[in-house]
């Protein structure tokens, strides 16, 4: 009897095993496939935006989560060939003293619908005013909300440029300025110039809710905002009724992943179909796996270490040449950029017609640093700061690191360096108030005019709209500027771009350190994705095959 | 029994209340406003606001703020996240679930494999399969957490592209919370790739749920062997071989109860280390869960997050602690308090 | 001895000397010892074996791979990591770094956890149950909790980590003791010593104590293993030990942004934390087994 039973509980053993044994099995079969579903785009981006518009940040996740998805702009770059294109403007007119520019809009291009706002009417010319007079005019209802500073716009003082922004009528708008502007065109084809709903504007001011016209926003471009979550996902579903003839997909996902090994790490295994950022250490990675694709191009921006120049001995610009004298730009580049970059001379780039390639650099020489430094009354471990931002950008992929090995190199002239680096919000607020000694930091180009490099990064007026990280102001250097911006003739320009390259050599402000190319990178089944050189990324018309 | 019932109950409520002053004194000890950690409102956005009990207390002494300060706990208002602006009670709603869900997977797969590998190891005591599994668990709980899941990454999500290596659930699936459970939840959509869904969150799960599981597994299989070991040496085994049975009958009547008593406080024991883990590797996999947030909290020095979160712990631990304590209390008379782990 | 005995004389190993006989028949707990002898040397003299100094960044040896790979170079045995810097030097400094650390926080844990054990156990009534209860209130808390809530109030920090570790380590130490101080009450020779009229200090001190050596050793090579695993938790965590710092774990956090094309910046310092644990694992536990066989016996 017992050992029956014992024979009966060993079968039920062996048949249970069996089936668990054929359960695991299929289980793993299932588990290791992935499969990826056609239906949808995971961007990989590398931080979480301030907010869903583009005219209160410069910083380029904001623009990538926004501009390029959510709106459009009254006209567009060609990312091939940098020409001002028609977007929701047709066709536009200058008129000769170069001071009216006449837009023609297009017509029946529909704005997002929510399920908290259903549009009446397509879009026309009065979201183009209250687009512009929202940064423009000081008393607009809508100027203070979400804070009231309009870093781009402000640091170009187009505010004061502008005269009227009228309606001619439901179709037609112009813009007068007080003095012609060459660059006054490709400022609006920038990232920045969205244009918003002035429907749904009224409609926030009746409910009482304005500020949520940045965070719930609505736009006409291919991708409507579905929702958010801090620091994990942005998630877009597609705007049905999109005016352009291009390829969406139903939804689009930005997974917001601010280490870029781990970005590296989610494209490998398919859980991204395009990554922000790739890391310069990685760019081997990506061209050896036979499913990436790397796309390069070089970039417009400028990777720098700034001065404070308004603390003393920051003031000095021959402190600021010994320091600069201090470190070798090269290793840097090879360390920090993996040759992916080319050592800077101008703050422009050489693909810019305003770069000079004979303006006088500063070449590696520790001992005169240290000999013009002593002359110059900095003690023996003297003490500064340098500030790392904490985010990776094309200009600078690693400042943390790249701080580490200034800190090295100056101690060889006998100065100590503290880095100090907040979270990137913080970093940038405390920036603005001028608490730093030097800070390592850069500029991607909004545009291809050099006026972008120029005037954002050292004007006067750039200090007060927080983009001006040298704190420098120069009467010399404005006027230079400024008047390279009265003429149209690009020969004529570049005699004063050229001026203001001298002046910066003698004075360095900041210390360019280099131009790095800009990288994208992203699965083969992904098509259509292109590096958009003026800015920000762009999944309109991006399918996944 | 309702003694010691009541006994226990006391004991939750004296700890919960400590629990819930160290969190309010946090406040206080965090750098910046206290008014500011507790309701994760800065002060100018206080000032605009209405109906707020603990603005009224503001200006109060600290008994009667903590009077408040509870009255909003048990309302629901947490406060809100310095960082995210969201309201904390349903940010931690959304988190700790998470968390629970990735233990106890964890947990159960430990069992599942260190209980029988336990008694195998015993009863094979000074025997070649012991000091194998032995050895092995050594290696096993030796193993630092951290690298063991960095490695798993890299080997079989990296090189082989088995699994997915960051989250819960491919954002490309849209499913509704409802519980929190990941697995519950797809199970209560009505989304139509349901099953997808499931396969993806099943391989989501395997990584991080094994690298727990491998330092859990280790510590039951040890704990498991120890126990058995002295019960089998204990004096009422030899009177039952002596009665006649067969090692067999010895070991099912007398030797798996008994051993299996000691075991569970220790157990209990091992859960801190257990969501100590997990908050690890949760950091690691960017799994969506309690310490993975607080983690990000410390970064970004969100000090009300901070708070919430570690009160929503502890007081998760605390009652998970007390009550298996209590359940081994009644069915088990001979014990009077949880002894430690002896490995 | 050349000298022989006359008398047929019995020999007992004291205590001590027995629980060594038993611990060095177990070979592979003494290659374990071997190796925490080994880990203790590097802690003591590392500045004499590391062959570079662990923070100078070699800029033209970048990412060397370590001296068995095909690419790799003699003059790095362990290659470089990603700002040039010589990673064996920075594993035996980090080595020294959570070892050394650790230690020290073990003794220090011990000593204050002793010190309340004893009170906790010797003592009666309120007193007693008020500290029972806290400590198992805070037993009940992750040690990773603990520390999360004490670096957000000091800030995160190599010093201010150290702080929380110890503060979770000491509760562990008192509930031995205060078990052992009760078990022990209860025994005789205790009694003897009471009739003697010795006072609480006394009994504490020159009657418990000297019993409580081998207990001790063990709970600290367990709390050793707990220390070094939060170190360098912590350090991974981007909360401990900050970046150019050469902790373990601070050292496998700035590993990872170059894990794929490095792996040996990643593989070599867990490497080292993970033979270290081992190697505490094996004293601890073959100290265990050696104390369980002597008291069979």
């Amino acid at each position: 009897m017992n050992i029956i039973k014992k024979h009966n509980k060993n079968a039920r053993f062996k048949t249970i095993s069996i089936v668990l044994a054929s359960i695991l099995l299929c289980a793993c079969d299932v588990l290791l496939q992935s499969e990826t579903d056609p239906n949808g785009i995971v961007y990989c981006s590398e931080g979480s935006p301030a907010s869903f518009n583009p005219q209160l940040d410069t910083s380029g996740t904001t623009v990538d989560a926004s501009s390029h998805q959510i709106y459009d702009r009254l006209i567009d770059f060609d990312p091939v060939t940098g020409d001002v294109v028609p977007a929701l403007a047709t066709s536009w007119l200058v008129s000769n003293d170069g001071k009216t520019y006449t837009f023609q809009l297009r017509q029946q291009v529909p704005f997002h619908q929510t399920e908290t706002f259903k549009p009446s009417r397509f879009f026309n010319a009065d979201d183009v005013l209250f687009s512009i007079d929202r940064w423009r005019l000081i008393n607009h209802p809508y100027h203070d909300i979400s804070g009231g500073r309009y870093p781009y716009t402000d640091s170009l003082n187009l505010g004061s440029l502008i005269t009227k922004v009228e309606r001619i009528n439901g179709y037609r708008v112009e813009i007068t300025l007080n003095k012609p502007e060459s660059s006054f065109l490709a400022n609006l084809a920038t990232d920045f110039a969205v244009i918003l709903s002035a429907e749904y504007a009224d409609k926030l001011i009746s409910r009482n809710q304005k500020e949520l016209i940045d965070y719930q926003p609505i736009g006409t471009g291919p991708y409507q905002l579905a929702n958010f979550r801090q620091d994990r996902y942005i998630r877009y579903t597609k705007h049905p009724k999109y005016w352009r003839q291009i390829e969406l997909t139903d939804k689009l996902i930005f997974d917001i992943t601010s280490s870029s090994s781990l970005r590296l790490a989610k494209l490998l295994t398919g859980e991204c179909d395009a990554i922000a950022l790739p890391a310069h250490s990685e760019l081997e990675v990506i061209r050896q796996q036979d499913d990436l694709v790397l796309d390069e191009k070089p970039g417009l921006n400028i990777g720098f270490w700034a001065f404070n120049t308004s603390k003393p001995p920051f003031n000095n610009p021959e402190v600021r040449r010994a320091l600069g004298m201090a470190i070798d730009k090269n290793a840097l580049i090879e360390a920090i950029y993996f040759n992916s970059a080319i050592a800077a001379k101008n703050i422009v780039p050489p693909t810019s017609w305003a770069f000079q390639a004979d303006v006088r650099s500063l070449s590696y020489n520790p001992i005169a640093a240290k000999n013009l430094l002593r002359e110059q009354g900095v003690p023996e471990d003297f003490s500064m700061t340098v500030w790392a931002m904490p985010v990776q950008r094309a200009y600078n992929p690693n400042a943390m690191k790249m701080a580490e090995l200034i800190k090295a190199y100056l101690l060889e002239v006998g100065i100590q360096v503290n880095i100090i680096s907040y979270e990137w919000s913080t970093f940038r607020e405390r920036l603005t108030e001028g608490l730093h000694d030097s800070v390592l930091i850069g500029w991607s180009a909004d545009n291809g005019d050099p006026d972008n490099f120029y005037r954002p990064l050292l004007s006067c007026a750039a200090i007060e709209s927080g983009t001006n990280r040298a704190m420098w102001c120069s009467e010399e250097y404005d006027l230079l500027i400024n008047k390279a911006l009265q003429y149209t003739d690009i020969g004529e320009r570049t005699y004063f771009y050229g001026k203001a390259n001298e002046l910066l050599a003698e004075q360095l402000p900041l210390i360019p350190i280099a131009h790095a190319s800009r990288y994208q990178a992203h699965r083969k089944e992904l098509d259509g994705l292109v590096i958009n050189p003026y800015g920000g990324v762009r999944f309109g018309g991006v399918k996944k095959l | 029994m309702v003694n010691v019932l009541l006994r226990y109950l006391n004991l939750v409520v004296v700890t919960l209340f400590i629990l819930s002053l160290l969190s309010f004194l946090l406040a206080y000890l965090f750098p910046g406003q206290a008014v500011e950690n507790l309701t994760g409102l800065r002060l100018d956005e206080l000032s605009t606001l209405q109906n707020n009990q603990l603005k009224y207390a503001i200006d109060d002494n600290v008994f009667v703020q903590y009077w408040y300060y509870m009255g909003e706990l048990f309302a629901g208002n947490w406060g809100v996240s310095f960082s995210s602006g969201l309201p904390l009670y349903e940010d931690i709603g959304h988190y700790l679930p998470a968390s629970i869900e990735l233990s106890a997977y964890a947990l159960f797969l430990s069992f599942f494999i260190g209980l029988p590998l336990g008694f195998l190891a015993a009863l094979q005591h000074h025997k070649l399969t012991d000091y194998g599994l032995l050895s092995v668990s050594l290696l096993g709980y030796s193993i630092p957490v951290f690298w063991l899941a960095l490695i798993m990454i890299l080997g079989f999500s990296l090189q082989l592209g088995w699994f997915p290596l960051s989250g819960r659930l491919s954002l490309i699936f849209e499913i509704p919370s409802i519980t929190g459970f990941i697995l519950v939840d797809i199970l209560l959509s009505d989304s139509i790739d349901k099953q997808s869904a499931l396969i993806d969150a099943l391989r989501h799960l395997i990584l991080p749920t094994l690298s727990i599981a491998i330092v859990t597994t280790t510590l039951i299989l040890r704990i498991t062997r120890r126990s058995v070991i002295e019960t089998l040496n204990s004096e009422f085994i030899l009177a039952a071989y002596a009665r006649g049975l067969t090692p067999r009958q010895v070991l099912m009547r007398h030797g798996v109860r008994n051993a299996l008593i000691p075991i569970w406080p220790l157990l209990a024991m091992q859960f801190p280390t257990l969501l100590t883990n997990a908050m690890i590797v949760e950091s690691i996999f960017s799994w969506p869960g309690i310490g993975n947030w607080l983690i990000q909290a410390i970064y970004q020095q969100d000090y009300p997050a901070i708070r919430a979160g570690m009160l929503a712990v502890s007081v998760l631990v605390v009652i998970f602690t007390m009550s298996i304590d209590l359940t081994i209390r009644l069915t088990d008379p001979r014990r009077r308090r949880v002894g430690r782990a002896a490995i | 001895m050349p000298q022989s005995s006359l008398y047929q004389e019995e020999h007992h190993p004291s205590p001590l000397q027995y629980t060594w006989l038993e611990f060095k028949n177990n070979h592979i707990a003494v290659a374990g010892l071997f190796c925490f002898v080994f880990f203790l040397t590097i802690t003591i003299f590392c500045p004499l074996l590391a062959p570079f100094d662990p923070n100078v960044q070699q800029i033209g040896d970048l990412l060397i791979p370590p001296a068995w790979d095909p690419n790799g170079g003699i003059s790095h045995l362990f290659g470089t990591d990603a700002l040039g810097r010589d990673l064996l030097s920075r594993i035996i400094y980090g080595c020294r770094m959570t070892f050394g650390i650790s230690l020290l926080l073990v003794l220090v844990a011990m000593l204050l956890g002793v010190g309340l054990g004893g009170v906790a156990g010797m003592s009666r009534g309120f007193r007693s149950s008020f500290l029972n209860h806290t400590l198992d209130s805070i037993q009940a808390i992750p040690t990773l909790l603990i520390a999360i809530i004490i670096i957000a109030i000091l800030g995160p920090g190599l010093v201010n980590s150290m702080w929380a570790i110890a503060l979770a380590l000491i509760p562990q130490f008192v509930h031995q003791t205060r078990d052992f101080v009760r078990h022990e009450l209860s025994k005789e020779y205790i009694m003897a010593a009471k009739l003697d009229g010795a006072s609480n200090t006394h009994i504490f001190f020159h009657s418990i104590l000297p019993n409580m050596g081998e207990m001790l050793v063990v709970q600290a090579t367990l709390a050793l293993s707990v220390s070094i695993l939060d170190i360098s938790a912590l350090g991974f965590l981007k909360l401990g030990a900050q970046a150019p710092s050469s902790e373990l774990g601070a050292m496998l956090l700035e590993g990872i942004e170059v894990a794929y094309i490095a792996p040996w910046i990643i593989a070599l310092p867990g490497g080292a934390l993970f033979l270290m644990m081992i190697s505490i694992n094996l004293v601890g536990d073959g100290l265990r087994s050696a104390l369980r066989n002597r008291l069979l016996h």
